[in-house]
């Protein structure tokens, strides 16, 4: 996978309160493409912040059905990735890339 | 914190004033544990935001808020230990600062300096006092006649004589065209008054109505309208009708036209008015006098910035004064130099007059009530008739504007307050003599502003300490 791919694979970091809980389990929580799969999140999220990946796991949130002057509308679907870190590494998600 | 004393000079103080790191780390720590349960970010419940991250956000401009508050606190802090009166706002420079390191400002003013007490029964000053004398009546009344003097044709038709009114159809031409305001029809103008160019109603007299007149003349060079200015202009015209002046008539007609029903009233007006001039002007001389006696009796050191801020407004003036009137420093006969200096001394005048009159107030609880301030608004207001809504608005939005309406009021009410306590004596003299000119006026207008910005300086320091 090229360079370029990689930061076309992690789109941005979510940062809530619920991803800040995940922090003290050294997990991390990001947006991803859609079509991205777990070795190329783990691969991607390992060479941008030089980092061990120990897990990913993924999931995908529906858009909401949305009406908007009373025509249905779709929102989005996000990917989530849940990177879980190696023992030992920290990525300061705050300051951003 | 700790301050260190740096300079000290006559009325000039410097002080360092340094800050641990760990200080305001602290407080810094301290405004974001407060601002954690406001701040509202989005993927968090109010108050729920991790400290962390509103560090991250936050940190440098609650740094900044926090170094701003600190040093407000140290320079108050050293006022108020070393019992400082600062004569104008200090200058505050942080001088050193770094995240995590300690922070070092330098704080420099100057002080208010000591006013001697100052002996008001001690001062002896001179009430001019001038009477009405009958010929001026007469001269004033013989006046207003003129401005309501009535013209009327003669019975037989003859010349025009100086001091009649004649009614004209003119063209003006120059370089043989016609210019703009160079023409008129039916103008009355009366003989001998030079409303006219100089010549033009000289040229006038002798003419019978129904006469053709045409006039050469030279514009003086000193004409207000420089595309005139120094030109030869001729004028062609006719003369349509000649009046003479009816006799002057000092009579209930003349009281009616200006709004009295008798003769008798304008003429107790015109006293009144007379009467209270000189009561104006005596009491400016009495000012003038106590304000010669204070500079002259109470020297003192005063704070240099004050001086140079009175004289910069000054010499702006001058300046802006000189280049309106096109005229250089040399038509004063001085050098640039000697003019400062010379202005210099006055703006110290100013300042150490303003200094004590302020003083004098402070110390016997003289004020401008509101209420003064609202009538001598409302006095500004009359002067713009039409518009008094504008002028209240601009005072409304412009402290400022009303502090230059205090200073004066003040002055006034602490001369006042002076003139109650000194020795006055009375001395009669003539009108002439009242109205003598003092051999300059500039300064008679002395430190009223000057007094305002103390009273205006002491005012703000006064809420900076409440609100800590």
């Amino acid at each position: 996978m090229s360079e370029a791919r990689h930061y076309d694979v992690i789109l941005r970091p979510i940062i809530t309160e619920k991803s800040t809980q995940l922090s003290e389990h050294n997990q991390l929580v990001f947006a991803v493409r859609k079509d991205a799969s777990k070795p190329e999140i783990k691969a991607a999220v390992e060479a941008i912040f030089k980092v061990k990946v120990e897990a990913v796991n993924t999931l995908v949130l529906k858009g909401k059905t949305k009406r908007f002057r009373g025509r249905p509308g779709r929102r989005s679907d996000v990917k989530k990735a849940i990177v879980t870190l190696a023992e030992g590494h920290s990525i300061d998600v705050t300051t951003g890339i | 914190m700790e301050i260190k004393e740096t300079a000290r000079e006559g009325l000039k103080r410097g002080y360092k004033v340094t800050y641990d790191a760990a200080d305001i780390e602290e407080r810094v720590q301290k405004r974001l544990a407060e601002l954690a349960k406001t701040v509202r970010l989005p993927g968090f419940r109010p108050g729920k935001v991790p400290i962390g991250l509103l560090r991250k956000r936050y940190g440098p401009s609650v740094l900044g808020e926090i170094l701003e508050q600190v040093v407000e606190e140290g320079s108050r802090k050293v006022l108020a230990e070393h019992e400082l009166k600062p004569a104008l706002r200090p200058k505050v420079e942080v001088t050193s600062f770094d995240e995590g390191k300690d922070l070092e400002f330098s704080i420099d003013l100057e002080v208010l300096p000591e006013v001697p007490e100052v002996d008001l029964s001690a001062i002896e000053l001179v009430r001019y006092t001038a009477e009405v004398d009958e010929e001026r009546v007469r001269r004033s009344l013989e006046n207003l006649a003129k401005a309501q003097r009535q013209y009327e044709a003669p019975e037989e038709p003859r010349p025009a004589r100086e001091g009649d009114q004649v009614v004209i159809d003119f063209t003006g031409y120059r370089d043989g065209e016609k210019f703009e305001g160079g023409s008129a029809s039916d103008l009355p103008v009366v003989l001998g008054s030079g409303s006219m160019l100089p010549g033009f109603e000289e040229g006038l007299v002798g003419k019978k109505p129904g006469d053709t007149f045409r006039l050469e003349l030279t514009v003086p060079e000193d004409h207000p309208n420089k595309d005139l200015a120094g030109r030869r202009l001729v004028f062609e015209g006719t003369v349509k009708e000649v009046r003479e002046p009816k006799p002057l008539a000092i009579d209930d007609e003349l009281a009616k036209a200006y709004g009295f029903e008798k003769l008798e009233e304008l003429d107790k007006a015109i006293r009144e008015r007379l009467e209270q001039e000189y009561r104006q002007r005596a009491r400016d001389k009495m000012k003038r006098q106590l304000l010669d006696h204070l500079a002259a009796t109470y020297g003192f050191e005063v704070p240099q910035g004050m001086v140079d801020l009175e004289f910069e407004t000054i010499w702006k003036q001058l300046t802006e004064e000189m280049e309106r009137s096109g005229t250089g420093f040399e038509s004063t006969g001085k050098s640039e130099e000697e003019l400062r200096r010379e202005y210099r001394d006055i703006a110290e005048r100013r300042v150490r007059l303003g200094l004590i009159l302020s003083e004098i107030g402070n110390k016997n609880q003289i004020k401008v009530e509101a209420e003064e301030l609202q009538q001598a608004m409302i006095r500004e207001a009359r002067r713009y008739p039409g518009r008094e809504r504008e002028v209240f608005d601009f005072f409304r939005n412009n402290p400022g504007a009303l502090e230059q309406l205090r200073a004066p009021l003040f002055e006034d009410k602490v001369v006042d307050f002076i003139f109650e306590l000194a020795k006055i004596r009375e001395e009669k003299v003539s009108v002439d003599e009242l109205f003598e000119e003092p051999e300059d006026e500039e300064d008679a207008v002395a430190g009223a502003e000057a007094a305002a910005k103390v009273a205006a300086a002491e005012e703000e320091a006064q809420p900076a300490q409440d609100r800590g």
